[in-house]
């Protein structure tokens, strides 16, 4: 039952393309589609753009999270730091990222680093949000038998608040990767002259649409096994916690 | 102390800090330690943002953002909404639709401009359908999600009172979904409004986005600065203004899938 109706939409796909009663122009059949894409990556050129895609957002989402999580967590155990963050925290989170882009390519040039660095803002505010939200619903009672049993400073840290929060942290990096890959397709769509968004983005105005379909494809395949495949190491991992995120 | 006196006490921080901020941004651009031409001081973009408000420019832009935003959030929650329902009360369709989403989902919305300039007259059209993509599916989680988390035990009460069909369904199962539904709503609406400047930017000549775009085609970068401005405000609008309407309109659940 699970692939039946993407089968069926596949195969309905094909049949009006190759039929004609859709314009294989703009909607070449799926064959076609999984043809070029085959072919591309093994050629190298989709290949060589899916890993510059890649590259950046692994450097995006280390620059997001190495900061992102202990700012979070200092958020939750000291209210002065929370206070003093928590206006830009509020001013900024809601903005689409993207529009930082024109900003960072005026500061830091058009290149590399103001793309992967608009990347890592839309996932650092989020991983931020997130730690500090797990650490403001932990239950208050862990704390107090932790204090209780002796534990303060860096025991009470990492035996009790730490493995507390951790859910929620992964939540937040899992959310947060998700959003960088978002951002960062899209900066190379609107602005960069590499990568699977830009792939996208040339081959439309090619109008070489089984090209576009590929790369297309494969965004998404990205975008599925970094969320599958996260959602399923969070079950592993921390297995007690009950995930119900969107 | 008076109440505003210690309102004012405990808040000192949040609301110094970025006044303090704004204020030695000023005084490093003025005095030359930020670059004026990257940094330039608030005032100046102040100034900016009056301008563009007198001569009409940004009331224009604004008004063909919220147009755009309006037209796609209300077809994403129909549709998302609807399709939502539909999945939570139909297993069958709920399994066949789920691969579906979950590959489609994670593509940025952006990349379905080209898309959907196929299906539909590009322009207008194409703009807004494109924009309604990604909300879409959020509503249409989200709307599944809280049908398929009502209690059991409540639906079956309710069958043993007598309620069946259309009667079920708008006194037991809307009700019980509607605070998810609200959860994503409210983030379709945030979500639209990312998406709109994005696509703005990528495609439009007005709007928001266009204009933030433009401003930085021709290096106008207090106009940057002002339309940036208008943008988080925006956004900070939508999302506490909903999150302020949702506490009203349903004080009795805690948020949903917030996080």
């Amino acid at each position: 039952m699970g692939i039946a109706v993407p089968a069926a939409v596949l195969a309905l796909w094909e049949i009006c393309s190759r039929l004609g009663i859709v314009s294989p122009r703009y909607f070449p059949a799926p064959t076609t589609v999984g043809w070029t894409l085959a072919d591309r990556l093994i050629a190298g050129d989709l290949m060589g753009d899916l890993v510059v895609t890649l590259t950046r957002l692994a450097f995006a989402f280390t620059l997001a999270a190495v900061p992102a999580v202990p700012l979070g967590l200092l958020m939750g155990m000291a209210r002065p730091v929370r206070d003093l963050v928590e206006p830009y925290l509020a001013f900024i989170f809601p903005v689409p990222k993207i529009t930082l882009l024109p900003f960072l390519l005026i500061i830091l040039g058009v290149g590399e680093p103001a793309f992967v660095l608009t990347g890592a803002s839309s996932a650092f505010f989020q991983i931020v949000i997130s730690t500090l939200g797990g650490v403001q619903t932990m239950d208050p009672r862990l704390v107090e038998v932790g204090r209780n049993y002796g534990a303060h400073g860096a025991r009470l840290f990492f035996k009790v608040i730490l493995p507390a929060t951790l859910p929620s942290i992964f939540t937040g990096l899992r959310l947060g990767l998700g959003l960088a890959l978002v951002t960062i397709v899209a900066v190379e769509f609107i602005a960069a002259k590499s990568g699977l968004g830009h792939l996208v983005f040339r081959h439309w105005q090619m109008l070489s649409t089984p090209e576009m379909y590929a790369a297309f494809a494969l965004v998404g395949a990205v975008g599925l096994v970094l969320t599958r495949g996260l959602r399923a190491l969070q079950a592993r991992v921390l297995t007690w916690q009950e995930d119900m995120g969107v | 102390m008076s109440a505003a006196g210690r309102w004012l006490a405990d808040h000192c921080i949040t609301i110094g800090s970025p006044i303090a901020l704004v204020a030695a941004w000023e005084w490093a651009s003025a005095a030359g330690l930020l670059r004026a031409a990257f940094f330039p001081r608030p005032s100046t973009i102040a100034v900016h943002l009056g301008d563009l408000a007198l001569d009409g420019t940004l009331w224009g832009h604004l008004a063909t953002t919220l147009a755009r935003i309006g037209w796609s959030f209300s077809l994403a929650a129909l549709l998302g909404v609807a399709t939502g329902l539909a999945m939570g009360l139909w297993r069958r369709l709920r399994e066949g639709l789920d691969p579906v989403f979950a590959v489609i989902y994670p593509i940025p919305s952006v990349l379905f401009l080209p898309l959907v300039s196929f299906l539909v007259p590009p322009g207008e059209i194409a703009l807004v359908v494109t924009t309604a993509v990604t909300s879409f599916f959020l509503i249409a989680f989200t709307t599944t999600h809280g049908v398929r988390q009502i209690d059991r035990l409540v639906v079956e009460a309710a069958r043993h009172y007598g309620a069946g069909g259309w009667r079920l369904f708008a006194a037991v199962l809307l009700p019980g979904a509607m605070p998810s539904i609200f959860t994503g709503l409210r983030l379709g609406l945030g979500f639209a409004l990312i998406v709109v400047v994005a696509v703005e930017i990528v495609s439009a000549s007005r709007g928001l986005g266009a204009l933030l775009w433009l401003s930085w085609q021709v290096l106008k970068v207090e106009d940057m600065y002002a339309t940036f401005f208008v943008i988080a405000l925006l956004g900070a609008l939508l999302s506490y203004g909903l999150a302020a309407l949702r506490a009203r309109l349903l004080p009795w659940v805690p948020e949903v899938g917030e996080r």
